[in-house]
This record gives structure tokens, C-alpha cells and sequence, in this order.
């Protein structure tokens, strides 16, 4: 039995005004009021603190099976807790790829036995991502997978794309597209745009990402089944999917931190610092104002970090021989509440709180839908935020395997400093002295 | 060669006017033809930086005089030093023109204070790189003293006793806007400890 | 004016004073190549490690002779038969060359960005930056702003047109670099297929025709073609483009009278420049070559000296 006292409530909807507790009992939410007391209880004091609804990472790479030097589950959920996160979805672009049941059971498991974060899977659209045949996905879903994505790549295949999205329309288990139109985007190393021309790499241009999501979007269209793209990072993917919603097609989307605060010059004025490589990369500066638009105007659904771990020998490297790829889960949502209140709080804070909450919560299959909300008998996951912290990113702390960030070094306000699972605390800073 | 800024270095004493350095240096051009038993092959070379002013105010004299234009150059020996890899900057390279074939010649370098000896040693690199002349004569300004090497002056205009914490400046009016030679001493700041 | 750069990875960070100031220095390196013993002392005990990871002929023995002339030990560590072939990476061959307590490492790499990561972790030698990727050749740029003010004077307001395949060329990188900051006016000219996305980011203006482009320039440039580009099909075909991009007699005679024509070389004839062009009164593409040694003299000498 836990009990947070003096908190102000976020509730997956709406900001509490006043000081209020939260009784957390048997693993789920058991009530909450003002001056509530219960016998036996562990007791935190929260000060005013920001209890929200445990917070979920649509999109994390993991590694497990097939390259755990990188991170592993163990690690990854370790990490994830670390950062705040108390539900993480992992990619299956493993090796080999989670494309049948035994796999997703696999993970499953091993993510209860890392007792921090709640870890599920996604399971592949194709069997080994090949784009050829579809995977079990009736079979993944009933095993716990909760998305289906051929990410790391697109559904290479327009017809396998629509069999999947007919597929999977009863099974409650949505499609996630990694955005990207391969003929345009190979061998590119940065945005098509100030850093391209500068440099002569290559650039992956903005229709590479819009192609892709045009293609989806008419796909789901015309099959009436939901689906979801991920990591959108420009204005043109964006605006698409403002139209497609207008429309009320069953579209959705998510961002990343570091799209959201970071621009492609980063890779010039770092003089080629492959911890700025990433996949989609970076975009313009009209590009990161559109994605913040997007939050706004809700055209976002969910903040997603993307976490792309990576072993240094694979990132300690000139620019173009790094891997892509940023590792963020530790200090995410830190990256994203401190660019919001540096650019002047563009949208209410209960907005932003949303995208880690009950926007991605809604996404999740049916069982998963209530780790969105903090109502009574709701799952007894909890992230407590502390706006006003102020903490240096410093990555050999990670309990990630990622040795690699932009953000290292830097100061940060807004951290995470509790987080809880099913009423058990999986991280807790509210002790240390900064 | 002189690296003193006018914050660190407080003048002390005047050692040569405008009119002592005219006649000094007009003594030094009647021994040089002297010396060499009039001008035939003799090649002045003023070392960068005052040197140059003052190997061409020798021409001139000598022209006057001897109704000859001697031939004359500028050396830079910046590239020749033995200090470069101990100074905290690089310092900073000018012209090298040397009026034809040195070889067979009487070259007669100027330059405007000897100290230590180790410019004149580069200045001898660096004219043996650049031929082999019949002889090497040394004219300078000042001697200063404290010699580090064995190397002395073929032509002094004065000798000055100086301690090693002072600064004989020559000044030229081309540069400094003044013909004047002046002991400076240190005010402030860290000893360089190097000397050019 | 006091030195403060130990690297050269890229020009950006070069005042224009600091350009000025090492062209003078270059010329007097210049004139220690017109002696009869080409050798000073002043970097005698220094060691040069010229890491060529892609083929060069001319920038390798150019700053071999440059390092030679100023009596510092200069090392070929060729990417044949070494680390790179070995599958070594980058980061222990760079513990290798500090273990070997090299002075200074000229680096040329296919990569954008090596130099950049060398010189981040080399903690004691200078990284000069020999040409990576698609991204710069500073030294080339160097001797090509000293060729040009040689010939042409003053820069400022000069105006220049580089034409060809931009899109692939460190030379067009780093030439538009050097030269915007003496105060020279850029204009590309090339097909479409062969220009960046955003050449305004570049603060240059690009016209399609080559003779609007060779109209009244001062300063004609023409980069090298690769036959590849062909094959990428990014150019129909290598007549076309020596006909429309091609440096020919008729389109120097539109620039200004006292023109010059540079290549970086080394010469496609026939294909990005016509033999009368190439040996013809405008050329000055051998003087770029001469200029080459003395820029990169200056550049180990004002960046190798001094106490670190």
C-alpha cells in the first residue's frame, strides 16, 4: 500500500487544482481525495509534485534477442524506469525478428523478470521484416504483442501493407508505419536541406517521409482499419495527417524529443558528431515549429522516444560509418519539458502531459487502455514529475547500455523523479539532495 | 627581432640620438670600405626587421661616399631559429631577396643589436643555403653583450652595457617613426625568458 | 597578429584577416621554393603523418614536399596495406599515431567528418584536414585563393563562377567558403541533377547556363567530371555536358578580360575542359599546382610551431 500525499493530480485528462492524495492498494488505484490516511501505508510526501498516470514509450529498440551488447531487456526496462517511463513497447527488428508467438512470450517474460518497467512487444507485419509474407499476427496479438510494425524500415510492400491492415482490423492490435519511401531516402546520411548542400552527403528529403504516410493513409482508407505512424518529423508528414484526421480516417501519429527539440544544424555545429545521426534525421527549423504545432493543435498523439541504443564501437566513429540512431530514455522527458518551457510554454502543460499518458494509452490494445488514467481501479502506475528540478544528463549514470547522447552534459529542467508499476516503486529520486 | 610591447617595457635610457646613429653609421660604412679595401663584391644584407632599415641607410651612405650602389638584400631568418619550437607563438615570416649569386661575394650583414648571438648564427645558416660567399662580415647598431655563442661584430656603431633584464630598442623612423636607440627595462608582467 | 589555430579542418572559423595574413606568409614560403637548396631548419625534429585513406596523388606529394622543405619527418601511412584494409578502427588508429607521437597528421578520408573526429581525439598533434568526403578541401581552397589573388589583386568584389558537379565537389565546398570571405561574388552553374538542394543556404546564386554565368567573371572554375556521374544518370551524356558545361574557347571569351581559368585537377581534356582552354593564355592551373607546396608549408609551419 502506497500513499502519495500533496500532490497536484494529472489524471491522464485534467490538471488538479489542489494539494491531493493518492492511495495506491493491491496494485491499482484505490482513491483519491484530500487528508486520505490508511493504516500501513507507505507515505511520500510530494510537496506539490505532479502525479500523472505512469507514463508509456510507444517505441523503443531493445536489441533482445540478437544484439544485447547494445541493451537487452533486463537493461532497457531498467532504463526505462530510470527515465520516468512505466510502460515501454519494443521494436521487433531483433534478431531474429519477432515475427511468430514464441518470441513475443519470450519478451514478455523477460520483461516481468526485469521487474522495472511494464515491457510489451510488437510483433512484425512480415515475417522477418522481409515484406514478403504476413506473420502470425492473430497468434502475436493473443500472446501479447501490442502493434504490428516492420519498423527500422516501412512495410516495403504496398499490397502486404493493405492485407495487413485488413488483417489486423479485428484484432484490436494496430499497424505502426516507420514513415520512409526507400528509393528517396537511400544511402542518406542527413536532412535534404542546409546540411546536405553544406556537406555534400547525402539527403533523405521531406517527400521520402510524406510518400510513405500518403501511401498509408489512402491504404487505410480504403481497408477502414486503423493505423499508426511513427517518428513523424516533418511539416509535409505532418500536414498530411492533419488532413487525414479532418477526414476522420482512424489515423494516428507520434513524435520524438529529439525531433521535437533539436534541428538539423546540430550535425554542422557539432562538426559531424555522430550522436546527431539518427533516422528520420534531424529536420529543418520549420520543421521542429510544425511538429510543435501538431502537439497543439492535437494532431500528435503520442510523445515516443525512439530509443536507439548502441554500442560505442558502433558510435564512437566518423559520422558516416556511425550507426543511426539517439538513446534517450533516461533523460526524454526532461529533453522535452525543458525545450517546452525554453520556447515559452507553446501549449498547456496538460497537453503535453497527455502525450506520454492517455494519448498513447489509447492506442494500446483494449486490456492496456486504462494505464492511461489515474480512476480508481485503474493499474497502479504512477510518474511523479518535479518541474522546477534542475540535473545534468550524464550518461555513464544510465542504467541503459548507451553511452551516446546529445544531450550529454547538459542541464535539464523537469525530471521524472518517481515512477511506480502496479503500485510497486520502480524508481525513486524524491531522496537525493539536488 | 624585437618582441617587447609598450606596456611591458619602460624606457630607461637613451643610448643613441637621431644624430649619433647618422654618424655612427657612417663611420661603420668608412671601415667597411676600408676593411675591404673598397666595394668590389661587397653585398649588403640587412636582417628582418630593422636591419633591412638600416643595411639601406649604409647604401645610401655608401653611394654618397663612394659614388657605388652596392648591391643589398633583406634576410629573414625567422625559418633558421633555434627557439621556434620553444616560443609560445609562431613567429611571424617576412621577405628574403637576395641581390643575385652570393657566391664569391663579401657579404656584410646588418642588423641592429647583437646579444646573444644566435640570430647571427641563424642569419649564417641561412646564407649558407642560399650560396657560398668568399666572406661573412657582421655590422650592428648595438652590442649589448651576454654572448651565448662565439660570434662577434666585424662593425659596431656602440657597445652597451646592459644587464639581461633590460631591452636595448633601436628604433627607426620607417617603423617607429623615430631614429633613436633606447635601454628599456621590465615593468611588469613574466619573464619570456627568450630572447631573439 | 598571433596564430591561434592548430588545426585546419575547415576554413569556417578563419577570419578574413587571418586569410590575409596567411597568403603574405605564403608568398615569402614561395620564395624559399625559388632557392637553390630548398630546405630550412624550422621544423626539424617534427613529425608528419600523411594519412591518405583515398587515393592522391598531388595534395600527398605536395605536403610531403611542403613538410620536406621545412625539414620535418614526413611518414606516407597509406591506406593500402594498412589499418584501413585491416578492418581497423578509426579510433585505434588514431591511438596508434599519438602512441607514435606524431606532430601532425594530414588526413584525406571518403568520409564527411573524419578529420573532425581525429582532431576531437587527438589530444596533442595538429589535424590538417586533406580533403573528406563530399564535404572540404581547405588547403586546396587556400592555393586557390592565393593563386587568384597572385594573379588578379584585390578580391574583393571580384567575381567568380563555379561550374560542374558541385553537388559531389569538397573543391566547390570550400573554394565558396574562402572565397565569400575575401568578398568575392559566387555563381554555380551546372545541371540541376549535379547542384545541392538549397544552394542559397550556401550564400551563392546558381544559373543553369553556363555563359550567363562566364558573363564578366573574373574567376572561371571548373570542377573535375566523374565518368560515374554518367552512369548514375545524373548527365545523359559526357558530350552533352562539355558542350554546355564544358570550359571551351567560346565560353571563357565571355568573361572579363583579365579572366582566369583554375581546375583543381587532375584534367578530364575533353571532358569538363577543352586542351586549348586548359593550355591556353587564361590557364593558370599550373601556378594553383606551384602554389599548392607553399600554402601547405605555411600551413604546417604556423600551426606545427610553438609551445602546446
Amino acid at each position: 500500500m502506497i500513499l502519495l500525499k500533496n500532490a497536484t493530480i494529472f489524471d491522464g485528462e485534467n490538471l488538479g487544482t489542489a494539494y491531493e492524495d493518492l492511495l495506491l492498494k493491491d496494485g491499482v488505484v484505490a482513491r483519491r481525495g484530500t487528508d486520505l490516511s490508511a493504516e500501513g501505508a507507505e507515505v511520500f510526501d510530494l510537496g506539490g509534485k505532479l502525479v500523472c498516470p505512469g507514463f508509456i514509450d510507444l517505441h523503443v529498440h531493445f536489441r533482445d534477442p540478437g544484439y544485447e551488447w547494445r541493451e537487452n531487456t533486463e537493461s532497457g526496462a531498467r532504463a526505462a524506469a530510470g527515465g520516468g517511463y512505466t510502460t515501454v513497447v519494443t521494436m521487433p527488428n531483433t534478431e531474429p525478428a519477432v515475427d511468430n508467438p514464441v518470441t513475443v512470450e519470450y519478451l514478455v517474460a523477460r520483461g516481468k523478470k526485469a521487474g522495472a518497467s511494464r515491457v510489451l512487444p510488437a510483433g512484425c507485419v512480415s515475417k522477418g521484416r522481409q515484406g514478403k509474407q504476413l506473420a502470425e499476427l492473430a497468434l502475436m496479438a493473443e500472446s501479447g504483442a501490442v502493434f504490428f510494425t516492420d519498423d527500422g524500415a516501412p512495410v516495403s510492400d504496398a499490397k502486404l501493407l493493405k492485407t495487413a491492415l485488413l488483417y489486423s482490423r479485428d484484432l484490436d492490435v494496430r499497424i505502426m508505419e516507420h514513415p520512409e519511401e526507400p528509393s528517396l531516402s537511400a544511402k542518406s546520411q542527413v536532412n535534404e536541406g542546409a546540411v546536405s548542400a553544406a556537406s555534400g552527403m547525402k539527403g533523405c528529403p521531406a517527400s521520402a517521409e510524406v510518400i510513405d504516410i500518403q501511401r498509408g493513409i489512402i491504404l487505410s482508407r480504403e481497408t477502414d482499419s486503423p493505423i499508426h505512424f511513427t517518428h513523424v518529423s516533418t511539416e509535409l508528414g505532418i500536414d498530411a495527417i492533419r488532413q487525414a484526421k479532418k477526414e476522420g480516417l482512424p489515423v494516428t501519429c507520434d513524435v520524438t524529443p529529439h525531433h521535437l527539440s533539436l534541428d538539423e544544424t546540430y550535425v554542422l555545429v557539432s562538426r559531424f558528431s555522430s550522436a546527431y545521426k539518427v533516422n528520420p534525421p534531424l529536420r529543418a527549423r520549420k520543421d521542429v515549429k510544425a511538429l510543435w504545432d501538431a502537439v497543439a493543435d492535437g494532431t500528435v498523439d503520442a510523445i515516443v522516444t525512439d530509443h536507439a541504443p548502441y554500442h560505442l564501437d558502433d558510435k564512437d566513429v566518423p559520422f558516416q560509418e556511425a550507426l543511426s540512431g539517439i538513446a534517450s530514455l533516461e533523460c526524454s522527458v526532461a529533453v522535452v519539458l525543458d525545450t517546452w518551457a525554453k520556447t515559452g510554454k507553446p501549449v498547456p502543460l496538460e497537453r503535453l502531459l497527455e502525450l506520454f499518458t492517455s494519448g498513447p494509452a489509447a492506442l494500446l490494445s483494449r486490456p492496456w487502455r486504462s494505464l492511461g488514467s489515474l480512476k480508481e481501479g485503474a493499474p497502479g502506475d504512477v510518474t511523479v514529475l518535479d518541474l522546477e528540478a534542475i540535473q545534468r544528463v550524464d550518461v555513464n549514470q544510465w542504467k541503459s547500455k548507451a553511452r551516446v547522447c546529445p544531450w550529454d552534459g547538459e542541464m535539464l529542467q523537469g525530471w521524472p523523479v518517481m515512477a511506480l508499476v502496479e503500485g510497486r516503486v520502480v524508481m525513486n529520486r524524491l531522496k537525493d539532495p539536488e | 627581432m624585437t618582441a617587447q610591447t609598450e606596456q611591458k617595457w619602460a624606457e630607461k635610457a637613451s643610448v643613441l640620438g637621431k644624430e649619433d646613429m647618422e654618424r655612427v653609421l657612417r663611420r661603420i660604412a668608412v671601415e667597411i670600405v676600408e676593411r675591404n679595401k673598397g666595394l668590389e663584391r661587397v653585398i649588403l644584407l640587412g636582417i628582418q626587421r630593422r636591419g633591412v632599415y638600416l643595411a639601406a641607410r649604409l647604401r645610401e651612405m655608401l653611394r654618397e661616399a663612394e659614388k657605388v650602389k652596392v648591391p643589398s638584400g633583406e634576410l629573414d631568418i625567422t625559418l633558421y631559429r633555434d627557439d621556434i619550437s620553444v616560443l609560445s607563438d609562431q613567429p611571424v615570416v617576412h621577405s628574403t631577396s637576395v641581390p643575385g649569386d652570393i657566391t664569391g661575394k663579401k657579404v656584410v650583414l646588418v642588423d641592429d643589436v647583437l646579444f646573444t648571438g644566435r640570430t647571427v648564427r641563424a642569419a649564417l645558416d641561412a646564407i649558407t643555403d642560399l650560396g657560398r660567399p668568399e666572406r661573412v662580415q657582421l655590422a650592428v647598431l648595438v652590442d649589448r653583450g651576454h654572448r651565448e655563442l662565439p660570434i662577434a661584430a666585424d662593425y659596431v656603431g656602440k657597445t652597451v652595457p646592459t644587464s639581461r633584464s633590460e631591452n636595448v630598442e633601436v628604433r627607426v623612423k620607417e617603423l617607429d617613426g623615430e631614429d633613436r636607440v633606447v635601454i628599456c627595462e621590465r615593468t611588469g608582467g613574466t619573464e619570456s625568458g627568450v630572447e631573439a | 597578429m598571433e596564430w591561434r589555430h592548430k588545426n585546419l579542418i575547415t576554413l569556417e572559423g578563419w577570419t578574413r584577416e587571418e586569410l590575409g595574413f596567411f597568403l603574405d606568409q605564403t608568398e615569402y614560403m614561395e620564395e624559399l621554393l625559388n632557392r637553390p637548396i630548398k630546405k630550412v631548419p624550422a621544423l626539424r625534429g617534427k613529425i608528419v603523418m600523411n594519412c591518405f585513406f583515398e587515393n592522391s596523388t598531388r595534395t600527398r606529394a605536395s605536403f610531403e614536399i611542403a613538410g620536406k622543405v621545412l625539414s620535418a619527418d614526413v611518414i606516407n601511412w597509406s591506406s593500402s596495406g594498412s589499418s584501413a584494409s585491416k578492418g581497423e578502427t578509426l579510433r585505434d588508429t588514431v591511438w596508434t599515431l599519438e602512441a607514435m607521437a606524431a606532430d601532425a597528421v594530414v588526413v584525406r578520408h571518403g568520409e564527411v567528418g573524419v578529420p573532425d573526429y581525429l582532431a576531437k581525439k587527438l589530444t596533442k598533434a595538429s589535424v590538417f584536414n586533406a580533403g573528406d568526403g563530399t564535404n572540404g578541401h581547405p588547403t586546396q581552397a587556400l592555393l586557390d585563393l592565393y593563386t587568384a589573388r597572385q594573379k588578379l589583386g584585390n578580391l574583393e568584389g571580384a567575381k567568380m563562377a563555379i561550374i560542374g558537379d558541385v553537388l559531389h565537389s569538397r573543391v566547390a565546398r570550400s573554394d565558396i567558403q574562402a572565397f565569400r570571405k575575401m568578398g568575392v561574388h559566387v555563381t554555380l552553374s551546372g545541371p540541376a541533377t549535379l547542384m545541392p538542394e538549397n544552394t542559397a543556404s550556401l550564400g551563392v546564386g546558381y544559373v543553369s547556363d553556363a555563359r550567363e554565368a562566364a558573363e564578366g567573371a573574373d574567376i572561371l572554375y571548373f570542377l573535375r567530371m566523374q565518368r560515374e556521374r554518367q552512369e548514375d544518370g545524373l548527365i545523359p551524356s559526357i558530350d552533352e555536358y562539355h558542350r554546355r558545361w564544358g570550359a571551351t574557347d567560346s565560353l571563357v571569351s565571355l568573361a572579363s578580360p583579365r579572366a582566369v581559368v583554375m581546375h583543381p585537377g587532375p584534367m578530364n581534356r575533353g571532358m569538363e575542359i577543352a586542351s586549348s582552354v586548359a593550355d591556353g593564355p587564361r590557364s593558370v592551373i599550373l601556378d594553383q599546382v606551384r602554389s599548392g607546396v607553399a600554402v601547405r608549408m605555411a600551413l604546417l609551419y604556423l600551426c606545427l610551431g610553438g609551445v602546446r
